[in-house]
């Protein structure tokens, strides 16, 4: 028995009374059907919501309960897993599969059915994951909330490379603060003012910056102040703190003076926790007090207003569409009845507007599956996929750092995300990470393996060394710009089924010279580093690796970043784009496809903020859509 | 909620100062000794099994170091110097509350049936009916302190109000006490507008802080609540009603002025079962069902003290590890409420340490006591 269990005659529990059956859903019309109760599924129905709009959200996770108690029992299944993963909180759920890390391999037809999600044909694959419960990848993001610099948005102009967006950064600055403003971003601007980046005048974040870990401060030592040479410019170095999406502690001069007030827990009776991070380390993939945002804090405001209603279980199969006039007329889902059944019900849902919001790689799967490329007019429905490349570096400081203090990730090198030189090559940010070396080893399980199984440790012996030696951890990860490229894609293929009979996304994803480049110099770049702190390099790349990637006759292991992004690009063309600047679908008049989908680059910045922004952004027109849809037909006299 | 205005025919008890200062120490020091009996219950909670009634503690907790907060807010903005680390600020425990007419004991205990009564009648909401009844003199031989029933000798009287052995009395009239801390507030809030008015008459004001010893919210905030900081008469009126509604729902609210379920209320779902929710009537809660697990919870000896760990050496070295921590905590809060209240960001760790402290003493079977565990002994 699963705490999902339906065997209970009431259809959900106490304190979810905003949850619909989805009978309920399929015999009502709504304004606007939103597919997926992620950050930009919650955003869209927030602000539709505040315009009075009656909203459907249809998700594919349980979702039940929207209260503390789920949010516990996703920390209790963390605590009691095994293995770590992104995926390690949330339920094994096999009517909405996620990809997991731990199941990256390449499947061809003969691979058992059941063992993956993401289908990865080609050698090299991409360990990358997306989560798939309501408030989505939200869930275990790392809450690192960079704007994209001026220059990402204009790329191809300044660079020749890549694409350029149909806005600039002054376009979607306004809504970056309406973004930074809703997921409580702790920063400073004075920090977050380089490489071109401007805000306001008098602009502070809502929240002061995350204080330095001592292993940022360590690593400030060796590096401020180094000096590099790319492509004819110098560049130098410093440690830089990066914004955060968590609660650290309130700027009383946000606002004009008005102060910011943090976000606690999402609950459904009085049991607040949540205040202020306090350096758990496990900020992905579950914060355990709710310090860090996640989408189920928009969520909360938007059912608050009791025009927003969710249907849970439910998996977006079909867009429905009107071949005359290209109308989407519905959303076929198929409502499962619980975790453990493969038995589903159908029905589709109605509204004036429809917005996918299901994440780059969902987005593209349901709109090919769909049948959709074919009236695309672009036909690059599940083209372009990007990801951030992440090469990983590790070494071991000569001293104790203070490793594992803190959240994941304070500070970082960030000097090289824009310049001339991505002429040539990708630029890329630099992440210190404070869980030691976790994502490249599996430490500290490994090191304990290793120090027992081998050196046959024990006692007081081991648990100095072991502290020792984790203390001493240096992670640099650097997360490199992958440019859009046709040829990385998203599609479907019949031979590839889940549980409830959709078809599963097929990736490939290769990984272009010009990010290689950039991986070759940030390789080279993590020694010099080393050496300046008198760190013991330990990086060892693996060519037997799924992730081995070679370059210039070297061997690297490039890992994914979960930033999945470009499948539904926006442009200016209907020929070469799928969305427009509001990213309302060029082909279907009702359709607005929300999210990390339609960024044309993604520079060297985590997406969720951008990709927030944007949702802000688009809900102005999705408003203004719903006001022109619904305003009473003027009969001529 | 508005608290009434001030009745120009009630008398303030508080006339000078020197006297505010007594009285808001005497309520910082209780608000502080609720702490150690709701966290010692807290953590006698085995993990993961009683998540409802963890929470409610929990917050009920947090929001007493808000309490304290506000108060030292409301301390320093007249002039006066929070102390946490005077002799006799943590009590002595078993140690003596007021509640309604009678004093009753406060024990540390393991989260059970006798814990929530204790915490029921700390919060009870008691409005005196008359000007009259708002004081109550002390029965001594009901408390067991003097054989005799008379008042204790003055210089008997200085030790237990020094050792902590009882709290509640009214400042500069040892043998009365106010019917509950609510009437208390309700005096200092008096007191507060007659000085002002006398100072305000002369042309100055009792407001006379430093304003950089105000702890503002950007140094506390929690879900249950904000830190208020004062800087005149309104805001010392708002930051003590807040501490009077939050705790005992004066004025008979279950939400108070923030939209906070008062203490009292909080508590009581757990021995009804219920949630809360807007518009009930108190006692009748009709919000979702609470579950409370009354077996999974570690068997705590009650008010042990560090001579009963002393047949369990490491047990004992643990114990006098915690005194110094929590006392190294009352410290830094002392510091953070004596114009560093940034120290208070280093107090959310060391709150951690305080857990994992007790933890190591809470879940340690004691040798010789047939099933019952270690517990912090809070004697500082």
């Amino acid at each position: 028995m699963t705490s999902y269990d339906d065997a209970d005659p009431v259809i959900f529990p106490a304190g979810a009374a905003t949850q619909t059956s989805a009978a309920q859903a399929a015999s009502e019309e709504w304004d606007a059907v939103i597919v997926g109760g992620g950050m930009a599924g919650s955003i869209v129905a927030e602000q539709l919501s505040q315009s009075g709009h009656k909203v459907l959200i249809v998700e594919a996770g349980p979702g039940k309960d929207l209260d503390l108690a789920e949010y516990e029992s996703y920390l209790s299944r963390f605590y009691g897993a095994v293995v770590k993963d992104n995926q390690s909180p949330y339920p094994f759920n096999p009517n909405a599969r996620m990809p997991r890390s731990t199941d990256t391999m390449p499947v061809g037809p003969d691979t058992p059915r059941d063992d993956f999600y993401l289908v990865q044909e080609d050698k090299y694959c991409s360990d990358t994951t997306f989560t798939r419960v309501l408030g989505g990848t939200s869930m275990h993001w790392e809450g690192k909330a960079l704007r994209m610099l001026p220059e990402d948005f204009d790329l191809r102009t300044k660079y020749g490379q890549g694409l350029n967006w149909p806005l600039s950064y002054d376009d979607l600055e306004p809504y970056y603060r309406q973004a930074e403003a809703e997921l409580g971003v702790s920063a400073e601007v004075e920090d977050q003012a380089y490489l071109g980046m401007h805000f306001p005048e008098g602009y502070v974040f809502p929240m002061h910056r995350m204080p330095p870990s001592y292993l940022d401060q360590t690593v400030a030592r060796g590096v401020d102040g180094m000096r590099v040479n790319l492509a004819d410019d110098d560049y130098t170095l410093r440690v830089r703190s990066f914004p955060q999406a968590r609660n650290g502690v309130p700027n009383a001069a946000y606002d004009g003076g008005k102060g910011f007030v943090p976000v606690g827990a999402v609950s459904t009776s009085q049991v607040e926790e949540g205040e202020r991070c306090q350096g758990n380390t496990n900020c992905v993939p579950i914060c355990p007090v709710q310090a860090k945002y996640h989408a189920g804090k928009t969520l909360t405001k938007a059912l608050s207003r009791g025009n927003v209603t969710i249907v849970t279980q439910a998996v977006a199969s079909k867009v429905e569409i009107d071949e005359q006039d290209r109308r989407v007329t519905g959303i076929t889902i198929k409502n499962y009845h619980s975790l453990d059944s493969e038995s589903y019900d159908t029905y589709t849902v109605k509204g004036t507007v429809y917005v996918l919001c299901a994440h780059a790689i969902e987005n593209a799967r349901l709109m090919l599956a769909s049948d959709m490329q074919r009236m695309s007019r672009s036909k690059l429905i599940g083209c372009n996929l990007m990801d951030h490349a992440y090469l990983l570096s590790w070494g071991l400081l000569p001293e104790p750092a203070g490793t594992m203090r803190g959240t994941s990730c304070t500070s970082g090198i960030t000097d090289l995300r824009g310049g001339r030189f991505r002429g040539t090559q990708a630029g890329f940010g630099v992440d210190i990470h404070n869980d030691g070396w976790g994502w490249a080893t599996g430490s500290p399980y490994t090191d304990l393996v290793e120090l027992v199984d081998k050196q046959g440790l024990n006692g007081k012996e081991l648990r100095r060394t072991l502290g020792n030696r984790i203390s001493r951890q240096l992670l640099l990860a650097f997360m490199i710009d992958l440019l859009p490229e046709r040829s990385n894609t998203v599609t479907v293929d019949e031979r590839y089924k889940d549980a409830l009979g959709n078809l599963k996304p097929v990736v490939s994803l290769k990984i272009p010279p010009y990010t290689m480049r950039g991986a070759a110099y940030a390789r080279k770049l993590a020694s010099d580093i080393f050496k300046r702190l008198g760190a013991e390099e330990m990086t060892a790349y693996d060519k037997d690796r799924y992730s081995a990637v070679e370059h210039d006759g070297q061997w690297y292991n490039i890992v994914g970043g979960n930033h999945l992004a470009g499948t539904h690009i926006m442009g200016t063309d209907p020929t070469t784009s799928v969305v427009d600047h509001t990213q309302q679908s060029w082909d279907h008049d009702n359709l607005y496809l929300v999210g990390p989908g339609s960024l044309p680059s993604i520079g060297t910045s985590n997406i969720s903020l951008t990709m927030a922004a944007l949702a802000y952004r688009s809900s102005t027109h999705i408003v203004r859509y719903l006001r022109a849809a619904k305003a009473p037909a003027t009969v001529r006299g | 909620m508005s608290v009434p205005e001030p009745d120009p025919s009630q008398e303030s008890k508080i006339k000078t100062i020197e006297e505010l200062h007594e009285y808001l120490y005497k309520g910082l020091q209780l608000e502080h000794a609720t702490l150690p009996p709701y966290l010692t219950a807290l953590y006698s909670l085995q993990p993961g099994r009683n998540a409802d009634a963890w929470h409610v503690i929990r917050v009920v907790a947090v929001e007493e170091m808000l309490h304290l907060t506000l108060v030292a807010n409301v301390l320093n903005a007249v002039g006066g110097t929070p102390d946490l680390t005077k002799s006799g600020f943590v009590p002595d425990y078993p140690t003596y509350l007021p509640c309604g007419p009678d004093y009753f004991q406060v024990h540390l205990l393991p989260f059970s049936p006798d814990a929530l009564d204790t915490f029921l009648k700390i919060e009870k909401p008691a409005q005196a009916p008359d000007e009259e009844s708002r004081l109550v003199p002390v029965d001594w031989a009901a408390l067991g302190l003097t054989s005799d029933g008379a008042a204790p000798p003055s210089e008997k009287m200085a030790e237990f109000e020094q050792s902590g052995t009882i709290l509640g009395l009214v400042p500069g009239e040892p043998t009365q006490r106010f019917l509950s801390i609510g009437e208390f507030y309700e005096e200092i809030m008096r007191g507060i507008n007659y000085l002002e008015d006398q100072a305000r008459t002369a042309g100055t004001t009792i407001f006379t802080g430093d304003p950089a010893r105000q702890v503002t919210p950007e140094y506390f905030y929690s879900g249950g609540g904000d830190v208020i900081e004062v800087t005149g008469r309104d805001s010392a009126v708002a930051a003590l009603t807040l501490v009077a509604e939050q705790g005992e729902g004066l004025h008979g609210g279950i939400y108070d002025s923030q939209d906070e379920i008062a203490h009292y209320y909080r508590f009581q779902q757990l021995e009804k079962g219920k949630f809360y929710q807007k518009g009930d009537e108190p006692g009748a809660p009709s919000g979702p069902d609470l579950h409370v697990d009354w077996t999974a919870v570690y068997p705590v000896k009650p008010d042990v003290k560090l001579a009963d760990l002393e047949g369990d050496p490491e047990i004992h070295t643990a114990a006098k590890e915690f005194n110094q921590s929590y006392a190294a905590f009352l410290r830094n809060i002392n510091l953070a409420y004596n114009g560093r209240p940034d120290l208070l960001l280093k107090a959310v760790w060391e709150m951690f340490r305080i857990r994992d402290t007790m933890n190591r003493l809470i879940r340690n079977p004691l040798s010789g006591e047939s099933g019952l565990n270690a517990g912090p002994t809070f004697e500082i």
